[in-house]
């Protein structure tokens, strides 16, 4: 996927060979799990498990192939005014499930309120909830010895209005892993060694999908927590009204 | 027997704790290599269940510093992993010549029963 911003998009070779490769694991779960079902009866099958796993690999298939959507379309790529607080509210609903398979809470950090930023509404949707997949994921692998706790945030800066996902059990992520793991995103079974055991394709189709929106995906801190946030231009029109 | 599961995702690990408790064996999970020398430390375990791809430290640093350890050097370890036999083939030889480990299984395809016979043959030969 070549997006604009820059000459280090992700190339679409390497994205799809990281979706492929993070796709192995919900198969996996589902797979193993049916099969436990199976060895014993007694033992029910776990729906919860198999139905999140499950989703989860399909909202990632989905937001792939929006991501290349978008950038096929680029040139006619029509950003509309989106509430970011709504959609950040939403995307922790969806997460929810998922996340506390994983053992983690998720906390909606917005504080005031924002005005409407210019983005594509769809696919700033499925880059927050495939980066939320990703960072789940990521922090689930944390030893449990803490709380583990996502926190969903927006808050304004002069670059515009931001918004990511920040986590206490993210120390490895800074900026320069992020710039050597996104070198590595489909040419490295762990591209995000050092916080990550897996491909982490979720971390790499939203940043393309935040690309065909002419932002991207940054290291950010919020309050000692580490994570990853794009900052979105406000609408100027609706400030008016 | 007691396992020591070194798996990184947690859902996963419930799925294989869940197999190897309801076949009567007891189960210390880590996610991470530290964590799980210390489990291997604390529970002494009869045979290690390993992920090589794991945060920070790899599996094979893991062995690396198992082994070290004059009484977990024979210990058996099944490599149960995602990365692909192809990647594997040149680890293959140095993983049973230097870390002693003869048993690896590609994590996609190894079937719950396939599992749990190499983790029985794993400690029956040796």
């Amino acid at each position: 996927m070549q997006a604009g911003n820059g000459g280090s998009a992700i190339e679409l070779h390497d994205l799809l060979l990281s979706v492929a490769e993070q796709l192995k694991v919900p198969l996996t779960v589902i797979a193993r799990q049916a099969e436990l079902g199976q060895l014993d009866q007694a033992t029910s099958l776990d729906v919860t498990h198999v139905h999140t796993q499950a989703t989860a690999a399909l909202q990632l298939v989905d937001s792939y192939l929006l991501g290349l959507e978008l950038v096929k379309s680029q040139t006619q790529l029509e950003l509309e005014p989106v509430s970011i607080a709504s959609t950040l509210a939403d995307t922790a609903h969806h997460l929810e499930q998922f996340a506390r398979q994983y053992g983690i809470e998720l906390e909606l950090h917005i504080a005031g309120k924002y005005e409407p930023v210019m983005a594509h509404g769809r696919g700033l949707r499925a880059a927050l909830l495939s980066l939320g997949f990703a960072l789940s994921e990521m922090v689930g692998a944390a030893e449990a010895s803490r709380r583990r706790v996502i926190t969903l945030a927006v808050h304004r800066t002069r670059q515009g209005i931001v918004t990511g996902m920040y986590s206490g059990q993210a120390s490895g992520l800074t900026a320069a892993n992020w710039r050597r793991a996104r070198s590595l995103a489909g040419r490295a079974n762990q591209p995000f060694a050092v916080a990550n055991s897996g491909a982490g394709a979720g971390f790499f189709v939203a940043d393309a999908i935040l690309r065909s929106m002419q932002t991207a995906l940054r290291v950010g801190r919020l309050s000692r927590q580490s994570g990853l946030a794009a900052s979105f231009r406000p609408s100027q029109q609706l400030q008016f009204v | 027997m007691h396992i020591l599961l070194l798996e990184p995702n947690t859902v996963l690990a419930d799925t294989y704790r869940q197999l190897f408790i309801k076949t009567g064996h007891t189960v210390a999970h880590s996610t991470s290599a530290q964590a799980a020398i210390n489990a291997a430390d604390e529970r002494r375990p009869d045979v290690v269940v390993l992920e090589l791809q794991l945060p920070q430290h790899s599996g094979i640093e893991f062995l690396h510093e198992f082994r070290s350890y004059p009484e977990w050097q024979r210990l058996p370890v099944v490599v149960h992993t995602f990365v692909t036999p192809p990647k594997l083939a040149i680890a293959r030889e140095a993983l049973a010549r230097d870390l002693h480990v003869h048993t690896i299984l590609y994590k996609p395809q190894t079937s719950l029963q396939d599992l749990l016979c190499a983790v029985g043959q794993a400690v029956e030969t040796t």
